[in-house]
C-alpha cells in the first residue's frame, strides 16, 4: 500500500547511512544522494491539477535538471518538449520544483541546476508499456539533441520519479519540499547516497538513475559499453525498432552505474522484463558451482554466447513499478541485508537497523548472498526469492534442448602429445624465434618455467629497465601496454582461493538477437579456455559450423608496404571474409617468407576488431590469432583485451618441442598442456586485477594504458584506451620490425641472449646496473662525497630511462650559497624506507633500516609483515606499520605503536596482488610475528577483504583512527589512469597521507609478468593526482608522497616538482645496506643477507649498519640542498607542485623524441592560490564517533587504573567501531594482554554500527543484544564478544542474519559467540579467535592459519579455502557440506565418540558455552539432544595437519 | 632458479686439483688438473644466477657465464659450448690465462666470503671437454658472403677476428711472420700456464671452420701491406706490442741482463723441440737471478728459471704486494715454487763489468695517489742496498712499435705509439683507413690476451657491417 510512510522511512534511513558517503571539503556537499520512488500518481496528479494540466488517465512526470541560463535552459525545454511531441505524446507544460538551496554546499551551489518536472499526458488508451517506451525513446532523443552539459533527464516514465540532489542525506527532505509533503505516497521507493570514486561528483551522477540504485562499481565497464555498443544490431526487437535513435546504446561517460541503468532500460524497452534483465546483467557464478539446476544453467549459459557479464560489485536496487528487486553480484562484494516486518515492508540496505523497528516486528531478517537476487511483484506483493526467479526464467523456453542440440564443447581432456606436430628445424625455428624477438632468456626464464611448473616465473625487485617507448632496444609492442588494475574503487578478486567464481570459458559462434531468441542461437562451440592447442585449433576448424565459415588472413605483408597500408589491407580482406560468412577469421603470422614481414599480431588484432565494429559486422564473427608473439599471460592477455577470441601461440610449442629435444625438460608428453595452464593461470590473476571473473567480460574491454605510441595507433588500432603521452608510430613499428628481420634472415646471427629481467651487457639498459650498485655501496662505505658524487653523476646522467629524465628543473631565481638553504634535517624529514616485510628482509636488515630512519629523524616503514612487539619504543622500531591484505600481526598493540598507519592498497611491482613470502622464507620466528605456519608460502590475499569499495577504505581508516587517534592515515597506491580521481576519494575517506608508486619499486617476490607490465611511472600518477586534489580544493588537507625508483636528490627534486612532498626509498638503502642487487630475494639464498633468514647467511654474511644507511640519506639530502641552491630554492615547500619549473628536455633517441610530456605538466585549471601541498595537520573524520567518545570516558580510569568494571549504553548503526578506542587506550597502557585479569564489560542494546569490536584485545569483553553490521571482531586479539538476539523476536534466530560480512577478518586471537547468522567471509585470516555461529555465507575461515570456528548451521561455498590452520566444527544438516568446502587445502572428519574424545569434549564445551552466553535455543537443542547432532557434525582441518596431533593439542590446552 | 638455492654454501669453491710444487717444477706442463663432470657441475651449481651478474660485468669478452654455468650443471657440455663461444673466440686459453681473480672471479658475488665460482676452470673444461667429445662449432648454415679479409697477426687479436668473421660468412686468411699461430700465446706465455697443444688444437678447430692461414710472412717484408689492400676487401691488424721496456739505468747492456721476451720464446722452442730455434735457448741452470717487474711477465720469468733449475729467483717489484698488476694467483704459484719477493723495492742500477754481478736497489714507499689513480713509489733516501746476481732478466713490459708502413696508408698513430680507431659506433675499431681495423695489444698497449680477443671480435663484427653497408 502506498504510504508517505515509505518516503519518511527511507530518508531516516538514508540519514542513518551518511557514514557511507563522502563530504566534499566545504563540508556540506556531499557527493550525491536521492530516491526513486514508484510513481506517486495522486501527488502529481493533484499537484498537476493545481497547476491547471488537464491529466488523462494515464500520464507521467519527468525530473529534469535544467541550466540557470534561462534562455539555455528554454532551448532544452523545448528540445524535450519536441522530442515527446514528435512520439505523438502530449506535453501538458512544467512545474518549477521547490527547493531549499540553502541547505546546499559550496561546490553543490556552484552547480545547482533549475529543477522542474514535466508533465505529459499518454493519449486515451495507449497501455502503459507503450506509453513508458515512447518516453523512454524521447528522452533518449533529446539528449542526443541537447548540448549543454547541464540538462539532465533525471527521470521520465510513468513509472517512476526520482529526486536526488549533491546534498548530504540529512539535508534532502529539507532540500526538496516534497519529500515533506504528506500526499507524497508511494510503495516502493529506493534510496542510496554516493561516494563517488571512478568519477567525480556531479549533480547528474547523483543515484538512483532511472530504474537503479547502485552500490559498488561495475569492473568490467569499458568492456560492457564497447560491446553493447558492437551489439546494438542485437538489442532491436519488434517494441523496439529504433535502435538508431539510442546511440550510443549506453553512455560512454559518466560513471559505469549510469551506463548499467542505460542498459537495463534498453533490454526492458526491448520488451525484457527487469527480472531477467538483471539476471543477464549480473548473473551469478553459474559455471563453477556444480549443484545448479541443469535447466537454470542452461538459461544462462545460452545467454552467456550472446551478451557478457557486467561484473562487479554490485548492490543493486532497483525498480520498474512492476518489480522491485535487489540482487548482488556473484561475488558477493556488497553487504545487503534485510527485514521483513509483519506490516509486510521489505527494508533492503547496505547496514542493518537503518530505521526504528521493533525485533518483535520483524519476521525475517536475512541477507543477501552472492548471485542472489530478491524481488517483489508489485501487482500482487508476492516476494520472490532467487530460486523462483531461476524458476521462472528457464522456463520461457528450452533452453536445455537447444544447447544439447547446438553446442559443441571442444574435449578439454584431449591430451595433445605432440606439442608440435610438424616441428621446424633448427634454422627454421631460429629465424622465427629472431622475427618475434624471442629471445633466449625469455625462453628459459619465462617460457621453459611456464611449461615446467604451470606457474608464471616469479622474481624479485622492481623493473628497472626504461619503460619501452625509452628505450634503445627493439621492444616488443605488448611491452607499450600496462595492465590496469583495480583499486579502492573496486577490488581485485582472489584467483588463487576464489577461482571457482571465475571463467574462462570460451564461445565461438554468432551472437545473435537477445530478444528474438531460437534454437540457432545455441549453434556454439565451446572451449573451456581461449588458449589454443594445435589439436583444439584443428578440431575446431573442422567443427561443421566453421569448416566452410573460417577466413585465413595472412599477417606477412611485402616489406615495401607500409603498416598503415598492410593494415587496412588486413581490415578490408577481414570485412570481406565476415560478409562472405565467416565466422572465424584466423590472423596468422604463421608462414615467414623472406621478403615479407609480419604485421604484429596485437596491432592487426586491434585494428579488425575496430574496423569490424564500426563496419557493424562484428558480432557475426570471432577473431582468432596464429601467432608467434604471444608467450607470456600479458601477451594473451593484450590480444584478447583487443577483441581476440583465442590465441594460437605456434612459436611456443615450436620453441618447447625444441627444449624438450635438448632434454631441458621433462615431461615432454605434457610440456604444451602445463604452459597452457600457467597461461591460464597468469589470465586469471591478470583479470582478477581489475576484479573481472569472467573472459568474456574481458575481451574487448581494452583494459590498459598505452605508454609511449602516438595517437595515428591507437586511434587506428586501440581506440578508446587511454594513452596520454603519445609516442612512436606506425613508422617507427614497422622500422622496429623491419631491424628484426633482417636478423631473422642472417642465419648466422644468433638468438638474442635477451637482459629485459637481467644484466646482460649489450643487452637493455637497467638503472640498477653493477656500475651504480658498486658506486652506491662504495660511497656510503667511504663515506666519501667525491664517491657519492660520482654514484649520483652515474644515475642522473644515465641514458634516459624514466619519464623523469626528460625533465630538467628550472631555477626558480638566481643561486644561492648553500647555507641559505634549509638544513638538510628538514629534507631528511621527508624521507621514509619504504615498506618492505619482515619476512622479505632479514631482522637484520629490517632492524638496521628502522635503526638508521629513526637516527636521522626520518621514519622507517615495517611492511606488511608485522613487527616484533620487542622493538616497541624502542630505536629499533618502525614508525610506520602497514596493514595489508594478510593482517599478519595487525593488532591493537601493533596499531597504537605507530605514529604512521599504511593501509597498502597496492604496490608498484605487483599492483591487484597480494604480498607473497614463499614457504622456505617462513621460519619459527616470521611465523610467529605473522601468526602463520613455519614453512608455509604466505600469499596475501588480492584484496583487503574490508576494502571492496571507498566508503568501506572510509571505514577502516575510521577504525584505524579510533584505536589510534594520534596516528596519521596513510594510504598507499600504484599510478595508474585515474588514480588522482582515486585520490580524491581516499581523501574524502579521511586518510591523511597519500603514497603514489611506481610501476618501477621494488618487491620480494613478485610474478615476473606483474613486475614487467602493471601500473605506470610515478610521474604520471603523481602529476595526476597533484592535478585532480587541487582541482577539487583537497591538495592541502593531504600529504603527498611518492615512490619507485628513487635514488637521488635530482629525483627528489623532480619528484617536489610534480607535486610530492615526501619520498620513499625501497632498493637503494637496502643496496647501502650491502644489497648487491641480486634478484633472488624470493629464493631465500640472498648471498649478502638483506632478503633471507637463513642463520648462516644473516649471521655470517651481512654486512650492513645503520650508518650505511644514514649516510645515504644524508648523501641524498645533501644533493638535494645543492640542486636546491642552484636553483635559487631556500625551502622545499616553494618547489613543490611547481610544474612550471620543469623544463622537457629533447630525448636522445628518435622514439623519445615523440613523447608529449605536456599533460603531465598541466596545472588542470586550478589556480595559483590554491595550495600546492598540505597544510592541515590531519583530515578529521567527519563522524566524531559520540558513542565511542562517552564510552571511553565512562571506562576510562576503569582502564588506567586497571580496575574492569561493567558499563551499559544503547547502540545504533550509526555508532561505528565501537570499543575500537577502549581496545587502543588498553593497549597502550597495558598491551595487548595486560588488562587480561581485571575485565571492563560493556554492555549494550541495539544495532552496533559497523565493525563492532574491532582490534578488541584481552579484557574487554563486549555483550550486544541486537545484531551488528559488518567486520564484527575484526582484527581481534583478545577478548570476547557476545551477540545475541533480543528475547522476544518475531524471527527465528538461528536463521536470522545476527552479525555481517567479513567479521573476525584478521582476528588473532579472543572469542565471538553471535546467536544467528554471519556473512561472507567469516574468520577470514583468522589466525587465533575462538568463534561459535549459528550459519555462515560463503568463503569462509578462508586463509585461515589458527584459531577455531564453530558453525552451527548451514555454510556457503568455498569453505576453508588457503586454510592452513586452524580448525573448524560444521554443522551438516542439509549434508551439502561436503559440495561446499574447498578441497584443495582442507579435508574434512566426522567426529567418532571412540577415538575424537577430545574433540567430542571440544566441541561441546564450545556449545554449551556459547548457549550459556547467548541464550541461544538452537545451541541448547543441539545440547539437549547432542547424541543425534554429532554424527552431523565435521571437523575441518588442514590437510597437512594429521588429526592425531590436533587431538593431542587439544588434549594438552585442556 | 637453481636446483639448489644453497649450493654456494653447503659446497666449498674447489679449484681443479693442483700440482705440488715440488712435482710441477720439475717441468713445464701446466699445473692444474681438469674438473670431471661431476665436479664441473656441482662448481657451477654454485652460482647464483645473479640479477647483476657481476661476472659477466667485468668480464672482457662479457662471456654469459651464469647461462653457460646453468647448462654445465644441467650436464648440457655442447650448448655450453656453443654458448661459451658466442662470445668468446678462445675460451679455453683464457679459461686457462686470464687473471681471473681480477676479472670475473674476483667481481663474482661469491668471492665475498664464500669464494668465487671457478668461472676460468669451468670456462676451460667446457671446451676441452666438448672438443674431446667431439663438439665442433657448426658453421653448416653459414651463409659465403663471397667477401674476404685479411687478418695481419695470428695473436688472440688476429685469431678472434677470423673466429668471427668466419662465422660471419666473410673468408679470413690470416698471416703471421712466425710459423706457428697463436702470437704471444705460443711465443711468450710458457707452456706451464697454457701448454702448446692447447693452440694447435684451437688451429685445429679454426681451420675447420674455413679459416686459412698463412704463416712465416712478414707483411710489410714479405709481402707488401699494399697488397693486402688491394687484394681483400678488408683488414684486420693484431700485431701485438715487442718493444721491450728499458730500465732506463746504468748496466742494462752488461751480459747475462736479457729481455723478458726473447728469454721466454727460447724457452719454448727449446720445450717445442724446434731445431735451430731463431732465438736462442739460455739456461739459468744453477744460476742466482733477478728478475725486475712485478707483472705476469715477469712471473712467467721466475716460473721458467725456476724450472730451468736456478739456484735462487729473487722478484723485485717497486711497490707493494697489494698493487701488483698482475695475477694474485700467479705470484701465489710463484712463490710456491720457491721464487723470493723484494716488495717496495726499486732497481736503480745494475752492476758488474762485463756479466752481470748484481743489481742495486733501494726501498719505496707509496705517495700519494696519482692521475692515473695508482699511487707513485717514492725511492727512500740511504736505504740503497746491492743484490747479488748471475743473471738479470728484465721484464717491464712492453711498448707498441708501430711498423713505418702503416703511416703510408693513412693508419694514425698516436703519439704513445698505439693505434687510432674508432672506439663505438657501428665501425668500432676502424682505424682512420676506413679498410682497416685494428685491435689488440697494438691498439691497447700490451694488456691480455681475453682484451685482445674482445677488440679482434668487436672489430670482425664492425668490419661485418662495414661489408654490408658498402
Ligand atoms: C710473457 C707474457 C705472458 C703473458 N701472460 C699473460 C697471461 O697470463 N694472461 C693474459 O691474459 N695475457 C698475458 N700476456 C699478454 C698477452 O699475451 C697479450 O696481451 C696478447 O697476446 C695480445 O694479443 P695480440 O693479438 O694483440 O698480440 P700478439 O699476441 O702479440 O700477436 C701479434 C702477432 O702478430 C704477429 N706479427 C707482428 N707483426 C707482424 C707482421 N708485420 N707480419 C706478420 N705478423 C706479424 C706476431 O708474430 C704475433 O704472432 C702475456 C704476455 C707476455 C709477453
Ligand atoms: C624486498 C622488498 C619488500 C617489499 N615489501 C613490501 C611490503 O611489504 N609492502 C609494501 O607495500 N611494499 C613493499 N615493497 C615495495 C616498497 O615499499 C616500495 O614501494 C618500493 O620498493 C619503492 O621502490 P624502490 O625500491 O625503487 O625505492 C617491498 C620492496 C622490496 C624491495
Ligand atoms: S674470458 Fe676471462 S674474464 Fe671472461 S670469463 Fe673467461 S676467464 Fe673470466
Ligand atoms: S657473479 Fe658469481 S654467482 Fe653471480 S652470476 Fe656470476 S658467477 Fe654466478
Ligand atoms: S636483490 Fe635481493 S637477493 Fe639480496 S642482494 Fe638484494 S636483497
Amino acid at each position: 500500500m502506498p504510504s508517505h510512510w515509505v518516503v519518511e522511512t527511507a530518508m531516516e534511513a538514508l540519514a542513518r547511512l551518511t557514514h557511507r558517503g563522502a563530504v566534499a571539503a566545504d563540508g556540506k556537499s556531499g557527493d550525491g544522494c536521492g530516491l526513486l520512488l514508484k510513481f506517486p500518481e495522486s501527488f502529481f496528479r493533484s499537484v498537476g491539477e493545481s497547476l491547471g494540466f488537464s491529466l488523462n488517465s494515464r500520464f507521467a512526470a519527468g525530473s529534469i535538471f535544467l541550466s540557470q541560463d534561462e534562455a539555455e535552459a528554454a532551448a532544452a525545454r523545448q528540445q524535450i518538449e519536441a522530442a515527446i511531441a514528435e512520439l505523438d505524446l502530449q506535453v501538458l507544460g512544467w512545474r518549477e520544483v521547490p527547493v531549499d538551496a540553502s541547505v546546499c554546499g559550496e561546490q553543490a551551489l556552484a552547480s545547482l541546476p533549475r529543477i522542474e518536472h514535466i508533465f505529459v499526458n499518454a493519449p486515451e488508451g495507449m497501455p502503459r508499456g507503450r506509453f513508458n517506451r515512447r518516453l523512454f525513446l524521447a528522452r533518449r532523443r533529446a539528449e542526443n539533441r541537447i548540448a549543454d552539459a547541464t540538462t539532465y533527464v533525471a527521470s521520465l516514465s510513468a513509472a517512476t520519479i526520482s529526486y536526488k540532489a549533491m546534498v548530504m542525506p540529512d539535508a534532502l527532505p529539507a532540500f526538496y519540499a516534497d519529500l515533506r509533503d504528506a500526499r507524497l505516497e508511494t510503495s516502493v521507493c529506493v534510496f542510496h547516497q554516493r561516494f563517488s570514486t571512478n568519477t567525480l561528483p556531479e549533480w547528474r551522477l547523483a543515484q538512483p538513475f532511472r530504474f537503479l540504485a547502485h552500490n559498488g562499481e561495475i569492473n568490467t565497464i569499458q568492456g560492457n559499453r564497447n560491446w553493447a555498443q558492437t551489439r546494438a544490431n542485437n538489442y532491436r526487437s519488434d517494441k523496439l525498432s529504433d535502435i538508431e535513435d539510442l546511440n550510443p546504446i549506453v553512455s560512454l561517460s559518466g560513471s559505469d552505474s549510469s551506463s548499467l541503468d542505460n542498459m537495463l532500460e534498453v533490454l526492458r524497452a526491448g520488451g525484457m522484463d527487469v527480472l531477467q534483465g538483471i539476471r543477464l546483467l549480473v548473473p551469478p557464478a553459474w559455471q563453477s558451482v556444480d549443484d545448479v539446476d541443469p535447466d537454470v544453467r542452461a538459461f544462462y549459459e545460452f545467454y552467456d554466447c550472446h551478451m557478457e557479464p557486467w561484473d562487479g560489485p554490485a548492490g543493486l536496487v532497483l525498480t520498474d513499478a512492476r518489480y522491485a528487486v535487489c540482487a548482488l553480484d556473484r561475488n558477493g562484494l556488497r553487504p545487503a541485508r534485510y527485514i521483513i516486518t509483519k506490516d509486510r515492508h521489505l527494508t533492503v540496505a547496505s547496514e542493518i537497523g537503518v530505521y526504528d523497528y521493533s525485533d518483535a516486528d520483524v519476521e525475517i531478517k536475512g541477507r543477501l548472498g552472492p548471485g542472489e537476487v530478491l524481488a517483489v511483484d508489485l501487482m500482487n506483493g508476492e516476494v520472490l526469492d532467487t530460486g523462483d526467479i531461476d524458476e521462472i526464467l528457464k522456463s520461457r523456453a528450452p533452453y536445455k534442448r537447444w544447447l544439447k542440440d547446438g553446442f559443441r564443447y571442444l574435449d578439454s581432456e584431449l591430451v595433445d602429445t605432440h606439442t608440435a606436430a610438424e616441428p621446424f628445424d633448427p634454422a627454421t625455428l631460429a629465424c622465427y624465434q629472431k622475427m618475434f624477438n624471442l629471445s633466449r632468456e625469455e625462453l628459459t626464464d619465462i617460457v621453459a618455467v611456464l611449461a615446467e611448473s604451470e606457474h608464471e616465473a616469479v622474481g624479485s625487485m622492481g623493473d628497472d629497465t626504461p619503460i619501452a617507448v625509452l628505450s634503445s632496444k627493439i621492444r616488443s609492442p605488448f611491452d607499450y601496454f600496462r595492465q590496469q588494475f583495480a583499486q579502492i574503487t573496486n577490488p581485485p578478486i582472489d584467483p588463487l582461493r576464489e577461482r571457482m567464481f571465475m571463467s574462462l570459458q570460451t564461445n565461438v559462434g554468432r551472437e545473435l538477437s537477445l530478444h528474438d531468441i531460437g534454437p540457432e542461437h545455441a549453434d556454439q562451440v565451446i572451449m573451456n579456455s581461449p588458449v589454443l592447442s594445435q589439436k583444439k585449433l584443428r578440431q575446431l576448424l573442422s567443427e561443421e559450423f566453421f569448416a566452410d565459415a573460417h577466413a585465413f588472413i595472412d599477417l606477412n605483408v611485402d616489406d615495401s608496404m607500409s603498416l598503415a597500408a598492410a593494415l587496412d589491407d588486413i581490415c578490408r580482406q577481414a570485412e570481406q571474409a565476415v560478409r562472405d560468412g565467416a565466422i572465424i577469421v584466423m590472423l596468422s603470422d604463421r608462414y615467414l617468407v623472406e621478403g615479407k614481414v609480419p604485421v604484429h599480431a596485437l596491432l592487426a588484432t586491434g585494428a579488425v576488431h575496430h574496423h569490424l565494429i564500426r563496419a557493424g559486422i562484428r558480432c557475426d564473427a570471432n577473431i582468432f590469432v596464429e601467432t608467434g608473439t604471444a608467450r607470456d599471460a600479458h601477451h594473451f592477455a593484450c590480444l584478447i583485451g583487443y577483441g581476440a577470441t583465442a590465441v594460437y601461440p605456434y612459436l611456443v610449442y615450436q620453441s618447447l618441442h625444441d627444449i624438450a629435444q635438448r632434454g631441458d625438460l621433462d615431461r615432454h608428453q605434457q610440456l604444451g598442456r602445463s604452459y597452457r595452464r600457467g597461461i591460464r593461470k597468469g589470465l586469471f590473476k591478470i583479470m582478477s586485477k581489475m576484479g573481472i571473473s569472467s573472459i568474456s567480460s574481458y575481451r574487448g574491454a581494452q583494459l590498459f594504458e598505452i605508454v609511449g605510441l602516438n595517437d595515428d595507433v591507437v586511434d587506428r588500432c586501440f581506440r578508446g584506451t587511454v594513452s596520454r603521452i603519445q609516442g612512436i608510430g606506425l613508422e617507427q613499428l614497422a622500422n622496429d620490425q623491419l631491424a628484426l628481420a633482417a636478423d631473422a634472415w642472417q642465419r648466422q646471427t644468433p638468438i638474442q641472449q635477451g637482459g629485459l629481467l637481467k644484466y646482460v651487457h649489450g643487452g637493455e639498459f637497467h638503472c640498477y646496473n653493477p656500475d651504480v650498485v658498486a658506486a652506491l655501496q662504495s660511497a656510503v662505505r667511504s663515506g666519501d662525497t667525491a664517491d657519492y658524487e660520482r654514484y649520483a653523476r652515474l644515475v642522473n646522467e644515465r641514458p634516459v630511462s624514466t619519464l623523469r629524465d626528460l625533465m630538467e628543473p628550472k631555477a626558480l631565481g638566481s643561486p644561492i650559497p648553500l647555507d641559505e638553504v634549509e638544513p638538510k634535517e628538514a629534507i631528511l624529514a621527508r624521507f621514509d624506507s619504504a615498506g618492505m616485510s619482515l619476512g622479505a628482509l632479514s631482522p637484520e636488515a629490517h632492524e638496521a633500516l628502522a635503526i638508521a630512519m629513526n637516527r636521522i629523524g626520518a621514519r622507517s616503514n615495517s611492511g606488511e609483515g608485522g613487527e616484533d612487539p620487542a622493538r616497541y619504543r624502542t630505536e629499533r622500531v618502525s614508525k610506520i606499520k602497514q596493514i595489508a591484505s594478510g593482517r599478519f600481526g595487525v593488532t591493537a598493540e601493533y596499531l597504537v605503536n605507530a605514529e604512521v598507519i599504511q593501509i597498502k592498497i597496492s604496490q608498484g611491482a605487483k599492483p591487484g596482488e597480494g604480498g607473497q613470502l614463499p614457504g622456505h622464507k617462513v621460519n619459527e620466528m616470521i611465523a610467529k610475528l605473522r601468526y602463520a605456519k613455519p614453512g608455509v608460502g604466505l600469499i596475501s590475499p588480492p584484496p583487503h577483504h574490508d576494502i571492496y569499495s571507498i566508503e568501506d577504505l572510509a571505514q577502516l581508516i575510521f577504525d584505524i583512527k579510533e584505536v589510534n587517534p594520534d596516528a596519521l592515515v596513510s594510504v598507499k597506491l600504484v599510478a595508474e589512469p585515474g588514480v588522482g580521481t582515486v585520490a580524491a576519494g581516499v581523501v574524502k575517506a579521511y586518510a591523511d597521507l597519500i603514497t603514489i608508486s611506481g610501476y618501477d619499486g621494488g618487491t620480494g617476490a613478485s610474478p615476473l609478468t606483474s613486475v614487467k607490465y602493471a601500473g605506470s611511472p610515478w610521474e604520471l600518477g603523481l602529476s595526476e593526482a597533484h592535478q585532480v586534489l587541487r582541482r577539487h580544493d583537497l591538495r592541502q588537507k593531504v600529504r603527498l608522497q611518492t615512490d619507485g625508483g628513487l635514488k637521488t636528490g635530482l629525483d627528489v627534486i623532480k619528484g617536489a616538482l610534480l607535486g610530492a612532498e615526501s619520498f620513499g626509498f625501497g632498493t637503494a638503502p637496502m643496496i647501502a645496506l650491502g644489497c648487491k642487487y641480486l634478484r633472488i630475494c624470493h629464493l631465500n639464498n640472498c648471498a649478502t643477507g638483506v632478503a633471507t633468514q637463513n642463520e648462516v647467511l644473516r649471521t655470517n654474511h651481512f654486512v650492513g649498519v645503520p650508518d650505511m644507511v644514514v649516510r645515504y640519506f644524508e648523501f641524498v639530502a645533501e644533493e638535494t640542498r645543492q640542486i636546491m641552491a642552484s636553483l635559487g630554492v631556500r625551502r622545499l615547500d616553494e618547489i613543490i607542485g611547481r610544474v612550471d619549473l620543469v623544463d622537457l628536455g629533447d630525448g636522445e633517441t628518435g622514439r623519445q623524441a615523440k613523447l608529449d610530456l605536456t599533460p603531465v605538466l598541466s596545472t588542470a585549471g586550478a589556480s595559483d592560490e590554491t595550495p600546492r601541498f598540505c597544510t592541515e595537520l590531519r583530515n578529521e573524520p567527519f563522524d566524531k564517533g559520540e558513542l565511542a567518545a562517552k564510552i571511553l570516558d565512562e571506562t576510562r580510569d576503569a582502564i588506567i587504573h586497571k580496575q574492569g568494571g561493567k558499563f551499559g549504553f544503547t547502540i545504533r548503526n550509526s555508532d561505528r567501531s565501537i570499543a575500537a578506542r577502549l581496545a587502543g587506550e588498553i593497549a597502550r597502557h597495558h598491551g595487548n594482554t595486560g588488562m587480561a585479569d581485571a575485565p571492563i564489560d560493556i554492555m549494550l542494546r541495539g544495532t552496533a554500527g559497523q565493525s563492532f569490536g574491532v582490534w578488541n584485545v584481552d579484557g574487554l569483553n563486549l555483550h550486544l543484544v541486537g545484531d551488528a553490521n559488518d567486520y564484527v571482531g575484526k582484527g581481534m586479539t583478545g577478548g570476547q564478544i557476545v551477540i545475541r538476539p533480543g528475547d522476544n523476536v518475531g524471527f527465528v534466530p538461528n536463521e536470522a542474519a545476527i552479525i555481517g560480512n567479513t567479521c573476525l577478518y584478521g582476528a588473532t586471537g579472543g572469542a565471538l559467540f553471535a546467536g544467528g547468522t554471519a556473512g561472507q567471509r567469516f574468520a577470514v585470516r583468522n589466525s587465533g579467535a575462538t568463534a561459535v555461529v549459528e550459519g555462515v555465507g560463503d568463503h569462509c575461515c578462508e586463509y585461515m592459519t589458527d584459531g577455531v570456528a564453530v558453525v552451527l548451521g548451514e555454510t556457503g561455498l568455498n569453505f576453508g579455502a588457503g586454510m592452513t590452520g586452524g580448525f573448524a566444527y560444521v554443522l551438516d544438516i542439509s549434508r551439502r557440506f561436503v559440495d561446499r568446502y574447498n578441497h584443495e587445502l582442507i579435508d574434512i572428519h566426522r567426529i567418532t565418540p571412540e577415538s575424537m574424545e577430545a574433540n567430542l569434549h571440544h566441541l561441546r564445551s564450545l556449545i554449551m558455552r556459547h548457549h550459556e552466553l547467548t541464550e541461544s535455543a538452537w545451541a541448547a537443542r543441539i545440547l539437549e539432544d547432542f547424541r543425534s547432532f554429532l554424527p552431523k557434525f565435521w571437523i575441518v582441518k588442514p590437510k597437512a595437519q594429521d588429526l592425531r596431533s590436533l587431538i593431542q593439542s587439544l588434549r594438552q590446552a585442556a | 632458479m637453481s636446483v639448489h638455492p644453497l649450493q654456494f654454501l653447503e659446497v666449498p669453491r674447489t679449484d681443479p686439483e693442483k700440482e705440488s710444487a715440488d712435482d710441477r717444477v720439475q717441468h713445464f706442463g701446466e699445473i692444474y688438473g681438469h674438473y670431471d663432470d661431476a665436479v664441473a657441475a656441482s662448481q657451477s651449481g654454485r652460482c647464483l644466477s645473479c640479477g647483476n651478474p657481476y661476472c659477466e660485468w667485468q668480464c672482457p669478452v662479457h662471456n654469459y657465464i651464469p647461462n653457460w654455468l646453468r647448462l654445465i650443471e644441467e650436464g648440457k657440455l655442447f650448448e655450453a659450448a656453443d654458448l661459451s663461444h658466442q662470445t668468446n673466440s678462445l675460451p679455453e686459453i683464457c679459461g686457462r690465462i686470464c687473471p681471473q681473480d681480477r676479472l670475473c672471479e674476483g667481481a663474482c658475488t661469491l668471492e665475498d666470503g664464500f669464494g668465487a665460482v671457478t668461472i676460468g676452470s669451468i670456462e676451460k673444461y667446457i671446451t676441452d671437454e666438448a672438443y674431446a667429445q667431439g663438439w665442433r662449432p657448426d658453421l653448416s648454415h653459414v651463409v659465403d658472403s663471397g667477401k674476404r679479409v685479411a687478418v695481419v697477426g695470428a695473436g688472440p687479436a688476429g685469431l678472434a677476428a677470423a673466429d668471427v668473421l668466419a662465422r660471419s660468412g666473410i673468408g679470413p686468411v690470416v698471416f703471421d711472420r712466425y710459423p706457428e699461430i697463436g702470437g704471444l700465446l705460443t711465443y711468450g706465455i710458457p707452456p706451464f700456464k697454457l701448454e702448446k697443444d692447447v693452440v694447435l688444437r684451437r688451429r685445429e678447430i679454426l681451420e675447420g671452420m674455413g679459416i686459412q692461414f698463412q704463416l712465416g710472412t712478414e707483411v710489410g717484408k714479405d709481402l707488401p701491406f699494399a697488397e693486402l689492400l688491394a687484394d681483400y676487401d678488408a683488414v684486420f691488424l693484431g700485431l701485438g706490442t715487442y718493444q721491450a721496456v728499458q730500465g732506463g739505468f746504468a748496466g742494462e747492456g752488461l751480459n747475462h741482463v736479457h729481455a723478458a721476451l726473447p728469454y721466454l720464446i727460447g724457452n719454448v722452442y727449446q720445450v717445442m723441440g724446434v731445431d735451430n730455434p731463431p732465438m736462442p735457448h739460455i739456461d739459468l741452470r744453477g744460476k742466482r737471478v733477478v728478475v725486475l717487474g712485478g707483472g705476469d711477465t715477469a712471473m712467467d720469468c721466475n716460473r721458467t728459471a725456476i724450472r730451468q733449475g736456478a739456484a735462487s729467483v729473487t722478484c723485485v717489484y717497486r711497490r707493494d704486494e697489494e698493487n701488483m698488476p698482475g695475477s694474485r694467483r700467479e705470484v701465489e704459484n710463484a712463490r710456491e715454487e720457491g721464487v723470493e719477493f723484494l716488495f717496495n723495492c726499486q732497481p736503480l742500477s745494475i752492476s758488474g763489468d762485463q756479466h752481470v754481478d748484481g743489481v742495486v736497489v733501494a726501498q719505496t714507499r707509496l705517495g700519494a695517489v696519482g692521475a692515473d689513480g695508482r699511487r707513485p713509489a717514492e725511492v727512500v733516501e740511504g736505504t740503497e742496498t746491492l743484490l747479488d746476481a748471475d743473471v738479470v732478466l728484465i721484464a717491464f713490459g712492453f711498448l707498441p712499435d708501430p711498423p713505418e708502413w702503416l703511416t703510408d696508408h693513412e693508419i694514425d698513430v698516436l703519439p704513445s705509439g698505439r693505434l687510432r680507431v674508432a672506439t663505438h659506433g657501428d665501425y668500432a675499431m676502424q682505424t682512420t683507413n676506413p679498410k682497416v681495423f685494428a685491435g689488440g695489444d697494438m691498439v691497447r698497449g700490451s694488456d691480455l690476451v681475453v682484451t685482445a680477443v674482445f677488440e679482434g671480435r668487436e672489430a670482425a663484427a664492425s668490419i661485418a657491417r662495414y661489408l654490408t653497408d658498402r
